[in-house]
């Protein structure tokens, strides 16, 4: 079962990249822009350390191995799970019908059923950004955190959007959500203090993508490993039982539509 | 030539858009997201009665306030022109009695005008409660809301000029992306630029993007009339520029249209 769904996955990504492979320049262009598009943020923290040197403990090389852990596992989630954001549009359009209809997982199905080849962009980033700043002795560490935060990212994408299951046209409120847990993963911790600090521990899971991660790497506590893999763990479960659930009131709205 | 068009295209937009209000409402708390997380990073950094570079933490984020109002009020007219051309869509304007260009600025400008107040209330509820206001003459705001006007133009200018390009190139995503990341940085809507290295603060001051955020959120925070009439005749001057461009590239580029039909 397990094997019939990764060769199913497999045959996804073949086609998705033939698809790319055929408009070559674009894919390089998208590509190329990605990394761009995030080494801005860089500029904007190198202008921001050139004057202050330290936030709250945070450097620059910190920042950078924040950018490297969440442009990693944010494009692995887009590379893998490309369509773990468009699940509200296929529930809103009476879409899943398709899926509805398959002997396969649904949610899986759904998930894989589109790759982002620009994301590879994102992954490209984050791997050099990560040989710049981490010691060989921090990368397997590194590896796992990659993979919980992508595992964060993805769980937490299907849970807003199977808001869409409850309140009916909900693709801008999970796309919000969404970006902003992605926004509030890509500062550093130590600014948030109070109840945001709570916020982003528990209902919007950004500490878990990041903060928590490179405190880890910095300094190694057994107790903040376990509650992170566990979180990652409890939130995958999670997002699984509420589409599920959402899934029992979905409706068919006997669209007619070829998939391309 | 009857300008009264425009402004009727105009008022239709910004009307419109209360049509939309929540969904533009989700729009402007993001950013007011973005903003709460810079009151936060700017707290770390300012100690009390601390002046950084001329600005105060309350100049700070007031400045963040204005700057995000400004860039976010227009959607990414790159992406949509882009589409226009490539799927054709292009062809509806050519046989319409209105300039094309003026017709996509009384549309965009409409509904710009409506997101910047939208996102300035939001900006506000965020920032004043924690840091209270700044020190402001209310007989200036008429001449602060010019210079937001022409540098949501110039905005727009710029982004048509990219769009343009969707004449010639299939993906115009790409580059959306990369001037929306040029205006955030070189042209000072993250951080003041002030806070630049000298020599990236000088080139920075030369180039359009920055009377698009930087300049009109300096006004807006510390004004001075010398300032403002640098500001709007560097604006004005932009914004003839570029429209001159992008209109010599429309002309160029819709010879290349072919309609087959719809």
């Amino acid at each position: 079962m397990v094997a019939k769904l990764f060769k199913l996955h497999y045959e996804y990504i073949k086609v998705a990249l033939s698809t790319a492979m055929e408009y070559k320049v674009n894919f390089i262009t998208q590509v190329f822009a990605m990394i761009l598009n995030n080494s801005v943020w860089l500029v904007f923290w190198w202008i921001f350390f050139n004057k202050f040197q330290m936030l709250n403990g945070w450097t620059m090389e910190d920042v950078i191995l924040l950018y490297s852990i969440v442009t990693i596992s944010y494009g692995l989630g887009g590379f893998f799970f490309g369509n773990r954001l468009n699940i509200s549009h296929l529930i809103v359009n009476g879409k899943l019908d398709f899926y509805l209809t398959l002997p396969k997982n649904i949610l899986y199905h759904i998930l894989i059923s589109k790759s982002n080849f620009y994301d590879v962009g994102d992954v490209i980033f984050g791997v050099v950004l990560a040989i710049i700043s981490l010691s060989l002795s921090q990368v397997p560490l590194f590896l796992v955190f990659s993979i919980s935060s992508g595992i964060i990212f993805v769980a937490f994408a299907i849970l807003v959007n199977s808001l869409a299951f409850y309140m009916g046209s909900a693709e801008s409120t999970s796309k919000h959500l969404f970006f902003g847990t992605l926004a509030l993963s890509s500062y550093p911790m130590s600014i948030f203090k109070g109840a945001a600090k709570i916020i982003i521990l528990t209902l919007i899971p950004a500490g878990f993508i990041s903060g928590i991660p490179i405190s880890l790497l910095k300094e190694f506590n057994l107790g903040w490993f376990l509650v992170t893999l566990g979180f990652a763990s409890l939130i995958l479960f999670l997002s699984i039982k509420v589409f599920h659930r959402g899934l029992r009131k979905y409706e068919s709205g006997n669209l007619l539509y070829v998939r391309t | 030539m009857n300008l009264t068009k425009y402004y009727y295209i105009g008022k239709i937009n910004f009307v419109n858009s209360f049509v939309y209000v929540w969904d533009r409402v989700a729009s402007s708390a993001f950013v007011g997201l973005i903003i709460f997380i810079f009151t936060q990073l700017w707290q770390i950094i300012y100690s009390e009665g601390q002046i950084i570079s001329g600005f105060s933490i309350a100049m700070m984020l007031w400045y963040f306030v204005m700057t995000e109002s400004i860039v976010t009020s227009l959607p990414s007219i790159v992406k949509r022109v882009g589409a226009e051309i490539k799927e054709g869509q292009i062809a509806n304007y050519l046989n319409k009695p209105y300039n094309y260009l003026l017709y996509q600025y009384s549309t965009y400008l409409g509904k710009a005008v409506f997101n910047f107040f939208l996102t300035f209330l939001i900006g506000s509820i965020v920032v004043l409660p924690i840091l209270g206001g700044i020190e402001f003459n209310f007989l200036n705001i008429p001449l602060i809301f010019l210079a937001v006007i022409l540098a949501i133009s110039l905005n727009f200018i710029l982004m048509m000029f990219l769009g343009m390009f969707s004449f010639w190139f299939e993906e115009s995503g790409s580059l959306r992306m990369i001037y929306n990341k040029i205006v955030f940085t070189l042209g000072g809507m993250l951080l003041p630029l002030e806070i630049f290295p000298q020599w990236l603060s000088k080139i920075s001051k030369l180039l359009p993007f920055s009377y698009i955020a930087y300049y009109p959120a300096k006004l807006f925070v510390n004004f001075n009339f010398g300032l403002f009439w640098q500001v709007i005749r560097t604006q004005i001057f932009w914004i003839v520029i570029f429209s001159g461009l992008t209109l010599m590239m429309y002309k160029i580029g819709v010879r290349k249209v072919s309609i087959n039909g719809g």
